[in-house]
């Protein structure tokens, strides 16, 4: 009933953090850059509830956008799904409890997530690489999503361990051992 | 860890005020002169007026001193009466907001009567900032396809990519997966132009050909060619022409005609003069 409960939960989550990106989001932006709460998200579920849920939640959550908003079908959905498994890679190497590690795993997360999307979409839609203005993007992207963890730190932590309550109690005490 | 607790709220709060003040000084170009008046302004102000308080004071001017049921009776009526006037300001602004979506509608279709269109909102951006995608209000139920054109006011927008029963996909020129052949108006030379990532009003054409004469200021627009967009619909208007040793790739910076930030009305053109 509880992981019923948290499936739920994360849904609904989804659901409002789409409606804030889509929306708010689409005009606060820093020099006309948006954040990417969606890899925030993803990381975080497969960080505190274990790969399986972070792989299948980003595939859900990318194919979600892709249909919903993107130009195609899939390339999200992949990306999601591979930060979902890299939050359980991290959860397994490095301690989440400090404000720092979580900035840096986002920041990579952030990274892998639109480096990754880009070189799928120059192969498929066959466009021009622009480095310079993709890494300039992706810089800002980056700053923004930081500033945006350190407001949300908190809720990250509580959240996080609620889901890590649910889904790993199991795992918690014996992986170490 | 009180202390902890309490440096957590304030790293927090600081955090928030550099989100808005980076996100207040990087969306402003012209203003930003005005707004940093404003915070100096901010600052200053209640000083200066501390100090003219003090000077009137001094100076014997006991205006301050007058009648206070008088003053107090006139507040009040003022107060009412810029309640009264607050609400009618509402209802007017609701009236201009929807006489101003009527006209555009009505503009829409006066320029373009050559063409059989279905006015739309734009009711979604996309979320990436690598991409440019936009969802309009009409599906299929209104007659849309893939592939139609998609224009507003000042010029094309894009096209359809996918349809669903209430609502549209339009994947517009600004998209770095956007090609449109186009041609300069005054010279009729064919080119291709390509959205970038440089930003939202930007597009860039390539394959001029060697004997063009390019310039400043030309106005570019869509040349029939490719099946998607009718002819001679306006794209932008080139703002530089950047020469490379090989001539072949030398490109031109065009500045678009529609400001996609701003997008929130637009025409599907459902037939073309030819059909």
């Amino acid at each position: 009933m509880k992981k019923f409960l948290s499936i739920v939960l994360i849904i609904v989550s989804f659901l409002i953090i789409y409606f804030i990106q889509s929306n708010f989001f689409t005009w606060f932006t820093i020099a006309n850059i948006k954040p990417n709460l969606f890899v925030i998200f993803v990381l975080c579920i497969g960080l505190f509830a274990g790969k399986k849920l972070g792989l299948i939640f980003g595939i859900i959550f990318g194919f979600f956008i892709d249909v919903v908003i993107g130009r195609q079908i899939g390339i999200s959905g992949i990306m999601l799904g591979t930060i979902g498994l890299f939050g359980e890679y991290l959860d397994r190497n490095f301690s989440k409890e400090s404000r720092i590690t979580i900035m840096l795993m986002i920041s990579a997360a952030t990274a892998i997530y639109e480096i990754g999307g880009y070189i799928f979409n120059i192969i498929a839609l066959d466009i021009n690489a622009e480095i310079i203005q993709f890494v300039r993007i992706l810089i800002i992207e980056i700053i923004y999503n930081l500033l945006i963890t350190i407001v949300i730190y908190p809720l990250i932590q509580k959240a996080g361990h609620a889901l890590e309550e649910v889904f790993k109690t199991k795992n918690i005490l014996t992986r170490y051992f | 860890m009180y202390k902890n607790k309490k440096k957590g709220i304030a790293g927090i709060v600081i955090t928030i005020i550099i989100i808005i003040l980076l996100v207040a000084f990087t969306n402003s170009d012209a203003n930003q002169v005005s707004y940093i008046q404003n915070i100096c302004n901010a600052f200053v102000m209640p000083i200066q007026n501390g100090f003219t308080y003090l000077k009137n004071k001094i100076s014997g001017n006991d205006s301050f001193f007058a009648d206070m049921d008088t003053l107090k009776t006139e507040n009040e009526e003022l107060k009412k009466k810029n309640s009264e006037l607050e609400q009618s300001l509402r209802e007017l602004e609701i009236i201009k907001a929807e006489n101003d979506t009527l006209k555009e509608y009505v503009n829409l279709k006066d320029k373009y009567t050559d063409y059989t269109t279905v006015p739309a909102d734009v009711i979604n951006r996309d979320i990436s900032n690598y991409s440019s995608t936009i969802i309009i209000n009409v599906g299929s139920v209104d007659g849309i396809k893939e592939e139609m054109t998609v224009i507003a006011d000042s010029g094309l927008v894009g096209h359809v990519i996918s349809v669903t029963k209430n609502t549209a996909k339009v994947q517009t020129i600004v998209d770095t997966a956007s090609a449109v052949t186009s041609k300069i108006s005054t010279t009729e030379d064919t080119i291709v132009v390509q959205g970038t990532l440089e930003d939202k009003s930007t597009l860039r054409a390539n394959f001029i050909p060697t004997d063009a004469v390019v310039l400043q200021g030309d106005s570019v627009e869509t040349s029939g060619i490719g099946g998607i967009y009718p002819k001679g619909i306006h794209i932008g208007t080139i703002t530089e022409v950047v020469n490379t040793s090989n001539i072949t790739d030398r490109y031109a910076t065009i500045k678009t005609a529609v400001d996609f930030n701003k997008l929130n009305t637009v025409l599907v053109i459902t037939n073309t003069v030819n059909d």
